[in-house]
């Protein structure tokens, strides 16, 4: 049974910014006379994400994508539409609600940068009040994917960025909670690091059922977390869906890539497109509808000695900049 | 109902408990800024002491203040003063929050937004303020022969807390007009200058227009000279007696009152910042 864990009905955030002129006598005429413009950050968002879901939010920068996250953890209040939190509205009952969240900015921390890594999360228990056995529960099963007790009597401020994200997402984790909100969590990681959270991400996703909503720009992040993408821009809602049928609705095409044993007479082939050739390598786009990679293959083959092929899915990164461009 | 308000209540003591053992740990961490704030805080406060008593042996009194009456004055705005910067400090420094959207953290944590702004950041190195207050105010007990007994007490200890109150709810209100103007104000230097210029000595010496001012619409008058008039006698002032320090309580709770509505409309207005 599926349980609606977050609902977003038709919401809305303007920002008012005082326009601002250029100069010094820009700067003091706009001391009498300013001009205000209104900015639509978020324009009528409607989706709703179901328990154990793990959905990520893309989107160019200042495409609306943190204002939408921090009004779903209530940093934010909304100029207008609703947000409820397993059915509870967070608006209206921030402290109820954000006792069932966790959240974690990439570039900020919420861990005392003086003190032990462990005294923050001792702070932490004490305001969502944890017992102490579930506390040491809870710790265990971090331990487990994340290595956490190893790190825990460090200063945070001697931490590696690696070390500092696996400790804030920790302390975002220590009360259980439904959702976890991640804001570019994988934001300047080297690989290990990022492996080591993608993994402790799918594994919460999996033991506790949590839900995960993510913002990112990384293409790793959402080939192996996400099923399910959110793409906004503008503040609107461009695509809201399973990844795999996005990437099959914008970019239905598959690329064959043949090597030759030499660059002459590099054949075409009517039911698809050649996109481009370099020495005897050369580039097939086909529609999946068309013709199989099989069949092309073959065909191919009885034109010209084929050396070696390879096939390259429609890349992420082609979904994404195709759906930037609407 | 009741049980669920003490229940909450714990739960608030629970976690400032944990915030002063970990205010604590930051001072053991860093010594060397205790140390610098031993040194330079008490110096402030005496040299000032050491003005007025200059003054006094010049002119003799001031408006009918003795010098004994003035330490006494003086110190108990020390006292009131290093109370409020052990927990409201932060206030003088809210603009930056604002800006730089330090508040995040705050919203998304099941406590009172108001109360995580003072209480993750009590400032223990205030102490420092205490110690030259409470040793200006001995002082001035004995030089005014000032005679204690147990309601006078309870009536300095519920003055102290208004007074802190009173201040508190100053630095809050001028912090929060940063939600409206979004710009970083550091207001700690100019209300250190309005507010102990006006609580050191008696605000009887002021134009009558300015203590009109500072008793109803700033009421810093009741901080300590109405309280203090009041204790010990002197003048018009005097005529509430020592129930004029219970008048600074309900002044501090009002204060305290009209600054916490005042914060929650700027929150309201609060952007975060960009990443």
């Amino acid at each position: 049974m599926n349980k609606k864990m977050i609902e977003v009905k038709n919401l809305c955030k303007d920002y008012h910014i005082v326009k601002k002129e250029e100069g010094l006598k820009g700067a003091v005429k706009g001391l009498f006379k300013s001009e205000k413009k209104t900015i639509e950050a978020v324009r009528h968002l409607d989706f709703t994400v179901d328990k154990g879901e793990i959905v990520g939010f893309i989107g160019p920068n200042g495409a609306g994508k943190s204002t939408t996250i921090k009004m779903m953890s209530g940093i934010l209040t909304p100029s207008s539409g609703e947000i409820l939190i397993n059915g509870v509205d967070i608006t209206k009952h921030r402290k109820e609600v954000v006792q069932n969240i966790g959240v974690v900015f990439g570039q900020r921390t919420q861990l005392n940068w003086d003190l032990r890594l462990g005294e923050s999360f001792e702070l932490l228990r004490h305001i969502y009040q944890i017992d102490r056995n579930e506390y040491e529960e809870t710790l265990d099963v971090m331990d487990e994917i994340l290595d956490i007790r190893k790190i825990i009597d460090k200063p945070v401020r001697q931490m590696s960025l690696g070390q500092r994200v696996k400790g804030d997402l920790v302390a975002a984790m220590l009360h259980s909670p439904d959702v976890l909100f991640l804001d570019e969590p994988t934001i300047g990681l080297d690989v290990s690091s990022k492996y080591a959270l993608r993994k402790f991400i799918k594994e919460i996703n999996k033991v506790k059922q949590t839900t995960v909503i993510l913002t990112t720009h990384d293409l790793g992040d959402i080939e192996e977390l996400c099923e399910r993408l959110i793409i906004i821009n503008h503040g609107k809602m461009m695509e809201d869906g399973n990844l795999v049928d996005i990437v099959d609705r914008i970019a239905p095409y598959k690329t064959l890539v043949v090597q030759y044993y030499d660059h002459e007479n590099i054949p075409v082939h009517h039911s698809c497109e050649m996109i481009k050739t370099e020495g005897n390598m050369a580039w097939y786009r086909f529609m999946k509808a068309d013709i199989t990679a099989a069949a092309l293959i073959s065909e191919l083959s009885e034109k010209k000695k084929i050396l070696d092929v390879s096939i390259e899915e429609a890349g992420i990164d082609d979904i994404i900049r195709i759906a930037y461009g609407q | 109902m009741f049980g669920k308000f003490l229940k909450e209540l714990w739960h608030y003591i629970d976690v400032t408990i944990c915030n002063i053992k970990m205010a604590l740990m930051m001072i053991i961490e860093y010594p060397a800024n205790l140390a610098g704030w031993m040194i330079s805080n008490p110096i402030q406060f005496i040299l000032g002491f050491a003005t007025i008593k200059f003054v006094v042996e010049q002119f003799g009194e001031i408006n009918g203040w003795n010098y004994g009456q003035l330490a006494f004055l003086y110190g108990l705005s020390v006292i009131s003063h290093a109370l409020s910067m052990i927990f409201f400090v932060q206030g003088w420094f809210m603009g930056w929050f604002v800006i730089e959207g330090d508040f995040d953290r705050y919203l998304t944590r099941p406590l009172g937004v108001m109360y995580q702004f003072f209480f993750t950041n009590i400032n223990i190195f205030g102490i420092t303020d205490l110690i030259p207050g409470i040793c200006v105010f001995i002082y001035g007990c004995v030089k005014s022969g000032f005679e204690w007994s147990i309601l006078k007490a309870i009536a300095i200890i519920v003055m102290l807390i208004g007074a802190t109150l009173i201040r508190g709810g100053i630095y809050i209100m001028l912090g929060t007009t940063s939600f409206f103007t979004k710009s970083p104000m550091d207001f700690g230097q100019y209300t250190q200058e309005i507010v102990d210029k006006t609580t050191m000595y008696p605000i009887s010496m002021y134009p009558e227009s300015m203590q009109f001012v500072l008793t109803y619409l700033i009421p810093i008058g009741w901080v300590s000279f109405y309280p203090v008039s009041g204790l010990l006698g002197i003048g018009d002032s005097s005529y509430f007696g020592t129930s004029a320090a219970f008048m600074t309580l309900l002044v501090g709770l009002i204060v305290m009152l009209v600054a916490g509505a005042f914060f929650r409309l700027g929150l309201k207005g609060y952007e975060s910042a960009g990443n």
